[in-house]
């Protein structure tokens, strides 16, 4: 039984939303090059936030990608295109990565410093690892390989678009189970580096899976409302219904649970070994201002979704699963504010016109680099041998 | 002894049902011939199958189970029983001082009370479908020994609305329908 492969539809970006991230980043430079003038450590910590934020969903839609095809996965492959398109973002994450390396670190990072180092015992100890040349190496390393492997694993589906060549599907596997392998590792390490270090002193095993929790929810939410703006735009009728987002929406959903017991299990063996050099980083996260962050992430990262998400109509309901998805993506932003500010501001948190104007910036790159890729390419991968499978998608609970 | 396990076995067979069985060898038949089924009015019958079919549900009408409210209601009890049992085992019937900790802990207690939770739904969902199912069945009857390798059967009841055997019969036929037999289930 085949079906004809209709046409999914061409998307073109619209006037407005052109003008949209144009404004979005003009306003994002503009705030950013007032930040460096009046408040240079502010302005970089309000680049960091986003840049691990956006840095993480490009990531995470290779990483999504690759594990379709490790697993072989049919239903995803009608979807599969918007978490490629995430990729594109990985260029301009490389480039504010080195605006970091070569700028911003010197604000950020106190083990970028010789005499802080030389000061402290404990950095002397750490040097090793943190030290600026190895953090240049492992930054340029990483988004290398990522490159690389985004080159490939999306290339080669772009390619079996127009040849639907069968072999691309049997040869991704392998590649996408040596992305999996690095990307574990990788971005473990790069977590460590651009948020743990901020505080160089605090260590937690778990905080590369933490990041990764966030990942992926975030990931799953940007591909949720990329699919809704799309279906909104009447692009993917019969390509993509309500049994995508119900398993989208299961991710969204399992993730949800996996950042909270992560998040719980890195609390929890802290505050049960109450050691002083563990717990010196909560304690002013739960003092004065930031009280009231560190219990928003409790009850609105994790209770509110997971009761959201719950019933099974929540996941079928394309609507309310964008506005959960919102929802969650806010919440992440404040999951990395709350990882990366107190290190700078430990009585309470600040957020002003910065904070929101430099996530704008960073937020239309993102728009603009996905929508040019969803625009040049095809909005389902047409020839993928798998499509049948995804076409006739059927969730039975 | 033989007496014993006789009653037991009664109580466990459950109450057999005498209808009519239409047997197919196509699965897309017997999804088609559900719906079929169900528009003629009857609302009792039954499908069986060897393996999950896409669509039986819809075909027949079976509505969305009320087992995940069960589930919810005793996580949620569990929830509840476990952050109430934790106080007042450690708090109230006989508070140990650990590592320098408050009696009521919270974090400490996280876990037992996820555990709890988890206990509850499970065990609560896994009971009330074996009951709501009928189940465990010993030595059911057998309408046919492939329909547990690649047939596929539908079953009308004798007691559902409208039951006329030659009109059943006639209906199965019409669906394409291999095997038509008066049985049990």
């Amino acid at each position: 039984m085949t079906t004809e492969v209709k046409d999914p539809g061409k998307y073109e970006v619209s006037k407005g939303f052109r003008t949209t991230y144009w404004v979005f980043m003009f306003l994002g430079i503009l705030t950013f090059i007032v930040a460096l003038i009046k408040n240079p450590e502010r302005g970089w910590v309000a680049f960091l936030v986003p840049f691990f934020f956006f840095t993480s969903i490009a990531l995470g839609g290779l990483f999504f990608t690759a594990i379709q095809h490790v697993t072989k996965a049919g239903w995803s492959v009608n979807v599969r295109r918007f978490c490629e398109a995430q990729t594109s973002f990985l260029p301009f994450a490389f480039l504010a990565a080195l605006l970091i390396l070569f700028f911003g670190g010197n604000y950020l990072y106190e083990w970028f410093h010789p005499h802080e180092v030389a000061r402290d015992h404990l950095l002397a100890h750490k040097a090793p690892y943190l030290n600026k040349t190895f953090f240049a190496i492992r930054l340029v390393l990483f988004f290398g390989v990522w490159w690389i492997f985004q080159k490939v694993i999306v290339g080669w589906s772009l390619a079996q678009d127009e040849s639907g060549d069968e072999s691309i599907t049997q040869k991704l596997v392998g590649v996408s189970v040596g992305f999996v392998l690095f990307f574990a590792l990788s971005y473990s390490f790069f977590s460590v580096d651009s948020l743990m270090s901020l505080e160089p002193h605090w260590f937690s095993t778990i905080f590369g899976v933490y990041c990764f929790a966030g990942l992926f929810q975030s990931t799953i939410a940007t591909m949720i409302l990329t699919i809704y703006f799309l279906k909104k735009k009447h692009l993917l009728s019969g390509f993509v219904n309500e049994n995508h987002y119900h398993d989208l929406g299961k991710f969204l959903f399992a993730f949800t649970v996996f950042w909270a017991y992560i998040a719980f299990s890195q609390f929890m063996l802290i505050w049960y070994a109450n050691l002083p050099e563990e717990t010196f980083w909560y304690i002013p996260r739960v003092q004065g201002g930031w009280t009231a962050v560190s219990l928003s992430l409790l009850f609105f990262k994790f209770i509110v979704p997971f009761l959201a998400l719950l019933p099974r109509w929540a996941k079928r309901t394309p609507t309310y699963l964008a506005a959960v998805s919102i929802w969650i993506l806010v919440m992440q932003y404040v999951d990395i504010y709350w990882m990366a500010y107190p290190a700078f501001f430990r009585e309470a948190p600040v957020f002003s016109f910065y904070e929101l104007f430099i996530f704008l910036g960073f937020f239309g790159l993102f728009l603009f680099s996905i929508s040019r890729f969803l625009s040049r390419n095809n909005l389902v991968p047409i020839k993928d041998p798998r499509i049948e499978e995804s076409l006739h998608h059927h969730v039975v609970y | 002894m033989a007496d014993i396990f006789d009653r037991i076995n009664n109580r466990l067979r459950g109450k057999v049902k005498r209808g009519i069985a239409g047997i197919w060898q196509d699965e897309h038949q017997l999804v088609a011939a559900a719906k079929k089924v169900r528009g003629e009015g009857f609302r009792k019958f039954e499908a069986i199958s060897p393996f999950p079919l896409h669509g039986i549900d819809e075909a027949m009408g079976i509505p969305r189970s009320f087992i995940p409210y069960v589930t919810f209601t005793f996580g949620l009890m569990g929830c509840l029983f476990g952050l109430w049992f934790t106080w007042w085992t450690s708090a109230v019937d006989w508070p140990l001082v650990i590592g320098g900790k408050p009696f009521w802990s919270l974090p400490a207690f996280i876990p037992i009370i996820f555990e709890l939770t988890i206990l509850f739904s499970a065990l609560s969902s896994v009971g009330t479908l074996l009951y709501v199912c009928g189940l465990p069945k010993v030595d059911p009857p057998v309408i046919d020994k492939d329909l547990t390798s690649h047939k596929f059967a539908l079953f009308i009841p004798e007691d559902d609305v409208g039951f006329d055997a030659d009109k059943i019969e006639k209906l199965f036929k019409e669906c394409g329908a291999e095997e038509v037999k008066r049985s049990e289930f």
